[in-house]
């Protein structure tokens, strides 16, 4: 059976036409379409502009040319047929299958089939899209994030620094206000990091051992002093069965507790706070621990409990309290990154109490008493200490050289950038580098590079070097210790730290 | 003298190759996507410079994910390609250069041109960079919607053709 006889089996929707090779249509059976004898089939459908090319290049045998799936019109007529063209010594027959219906039918599967994938792919490409945003808004956060830390570094400081001075009362109570504005501030920058860190999936629980007591004594010494100048109770209450250590993050635990804490005392104006810490349960090396926070401040409406834990919800606009609403929504994600949970009931003009729970481990074997952060001096000597300061903001420039020179124990240079700083070393003798790691030309980590493998000499190689920059994260951390820096001090920074970090590097050089 | 020239469109589904034709030939657009069964073929008469006419005999064929699918019947006698992707979905170019091989391996006296469409859903920067990372070549970008360089394009390739 041909393949013309074997498609006339199954389709009688047949339309057989005769051409001639100047392509006048010599017969038709007008089956499908109305085609006049005489007419040129080349003006009947562009389709047929294909058979000029098969004719130029016909030599003697007969020849089949099949096009199936072919869209033909005429006037208000589509159809979709296979086509055969066939060539002979004589003429071109031109024989179309009227596969309309099955084709319409496969048309519809193939739409289905196609717009299912397309649609997928557009999901997809929305999904990049808010990946990508997401990108963007994070980054866009970290960057602005290290643009206000700088500013606000030379601000702290320098309050500390005036602090120091001979201010009259007023002067005094200026610089207060100064300072608890800037400590504000620096608060709302680590919300803003910690939500964004917690929604890209950066922040780490971390397992340490410490001593449980002090977290706990350290609420008590901060919110006593607070709770006398608010003139109002602060009461805590620790399980004695508590275990003197234990495992778990504790960074992560006291932001839980001093963000709450934070919360009572501002939305208290009388009665008091309380804090009570209950051994909930405990198996093998596993425990867990309640931690009751009630306060008899302004309370919450019923109907606003269930969006306490939203982002930028306050319920308490006209309190004068500040806020970014963004303090209890990191606290309930960090409950659930620790796996505890978290409830609060309250009653307006009553009060709030939030009920955490928390998972922790101990350890029954070791009972090592936690690290104490030790004291270091300075090596007893007749001269002063040499710092380079390695910096290229002037305001924070000044506030260093303030600092080291107050202190009366150090001279300072300054170099802008990390070839200018490699200079220095090369003439003078330092005792430490402090040094900026964002800097132009030679950064930091790139200095410090140069610094440890560029030179035979040890008073160079050697130098103590800390890293200092107002991107605190532990991976800034980590990479400044991998670069072969000693320690990192993230900016804004206490002179308190400061000092205790140079004295630290400069005696254990000394010692070493 | 009129000439007649085809002219056939490839590439994967829902690269805009019946948005491209509709929209050099009636000047149409439409967001709804139909897709393509077989081939629709349709002509557009081109007055050259140099006062010829030109009749684009153009194929818009059904979309494949891999050229070798493209019927070869639909191929025979023509005079150029224009294998068109998506610039929204990599997946419609990231094999490019092996269908371009293909296409000249098999059909070498015919003209190949590349174009990438729905320009107006991307960044120009982004896309040329793209481009040169995947180490591939593109001879226009379009917008079927906007009608951005398609007139252009289709009388550049007229002049090509009958060069």
């Amino acid at each position: 059976m041909t393949y013309q006889e074997e498609k006339l089996l199954f389709n009688q929707k047949t339309q057989c036409t005769i051409v001639q090779y100047d392509g006048t249509i010599k017969e038709t059976d007008s089956n499908i379409f109305k085609w006049k004898v005489g007419a040129s089939i080349y003006d009947v459908h562009p389709f047929f502009e294909i058979i000029k090319g098969f004719i130029e290049v016909f030599e003697k045998e007969e020849t089949f040319y099949n096009f199936p799936c072919i869209h033909l019109e005429e006037k208000k007529l589509d159809k979709i047929c296979d086509v055969t063209i066939k060539i002979n010594t004589e003429e071109v027959v031109i024989l179309l299958f009227d596969y309309s219906t099955k084709y319409y039918e496969l048309n519809k599967i193939a739409q289905q089939k196609n717009e299912s994938i397309l649609k997928a792919k557009e999901l997809e490409l929305k999904n990049q899209y808010l990946i990508d945003k997401e990108k963007f808004k994070n980054s866009f956060i970290a960057n602005i994030n290290h643009e206000i830390r700088t500013p606000l570094t030379g601000i702290l400081g320098f309050i500390e620094v005036l602090e120091k001075t001979n201010l009259n009362f007023e002067q005094e109570e200026l610089a207060r206000i100064i300072k608890r504005q800037s400590i504000h501030l620096n608060s709302l920058i680590e919300d803003m990091v910690d939500i964004s860190k917690i929604e890209s999936g950066k922040i780490k629980i971390v397992d340490e051992r410490f001593l449980f007591i002090n977290l706990v004594e350290g609420f008590e010494e901060t919110y006593a002093k607070l709770a006398k100048e608010r003139g109002i109770e602060f009461e805590t209450h620790i399980d004695p069965n508590i275990q003197e250590y234990l495992i778990g993050d504790r960074t992560r635990v006291f932001q839980i507790l001093n963000n709450i804490l934070n919360n009572a005392f501002k939305f208290t104006e009388e009665g008091k706070v309380s804090l009570s810490v209950t051994k909930n349960y405990q198996r093998t090396n596993k425990l867990s621990v309640s931690f009751k926070i009630e306060d008899t401040g302004l309370g919450i409406q019923e109907e606003n409990l269930n969006n306490i834990f939203d982002r930028f919800t306050r319920f308490n606009e006209d309190k004068q309290v500040s806020g970014t609403g963004l303090g209890l929504a990191i606290v309930k994600d960090l409950v659930d990154l620790l796996n505890g949970e978290i409830k609060v009931t309250s009653e307006p003009d009553k009060g709030t109490t939030f009920d955490i729970k928390l998972p922790f481990k101990f350890d029954v074997t070791k009972s090592t008493p936690e690290k104490k952060k030790k004291k270091y001096t300075l090596p007893e000597t007749k001269k002063k200490f040499r710092v380079l300061v390695v910096e290229d903001e002037e305001a924070t420039q000044f506030l260093l050289m303030k600092i080291l020179i107050s202190h009366g124990s150090f001279f300072v240079d300054v170099a802008i950038n990390g070839q200018e700083a490699i200079n220095y070393l090369e003439r003078r003798n330092y005792d430490l580098v402090l040094m900026d790691l964002k800097l132009s030309k030679v950064d930091g980590y790139q200095a410090t590079h140069m610094i440890r493998n560029n030179y035979g000499d040890k008073v160079i190689s050697e130098v103590p070097i800390i890293g200092f920059t107002a991107k605190a994260t532990e991976a800034e951390r980590d990479k400044c210790l991998r670069s072969g820096m000693d320690d990192f001090i993230a900016k804004p920074f206490e002179q308190e730290d400061l000092l205790y970090k140079i004295v630290k590097q400069i005696a254990k050089k000394a010692a070493s | 003298m009129k000439l007649s020239k085809k002219v056939v469109l490839l590439g994967h589904f829902g690269v805009g190759k019946t948005s491209l034709f509709r929209r050099f030939i009636d000047n149409e657009f439409s967001e709804d996507y139909k897709v393509t069964l077989g081939v629709q073929i349709k002509k557009k008469v081109i007055e050259m410079p140099d006062g010829r006419e030109l009749s684009m005999i153009i194929w818009d064929t059904e979309g494949h994910t891999d050229i070798e699918d493209t019927r070869k019947s639909y191929l025979l006698g023509s005079n150029a390609f224009i294998y068109v992707f998506d610039l929204t979905r990599i997946d419609t170019y990231k094999d490019l250069n092996q269908d371009l091989e293909y296409l000249s391996k098999n059909h070498p006296k015919v003209k190949v041109k590349v174009i990438g469409n729905k320009l107006d859903l991307v960044n120009e920067k982004e896309v040329t960079k793209k481009f040169e990372e995947l180490n591939i070549t593109v001879d226009c970008l379009t917008s079927a919607k906007t009608n951005k360089n398609v007139q252009d394009f289709f009388v550049n390739l007229a002049e090509e053709i009958t060069a």
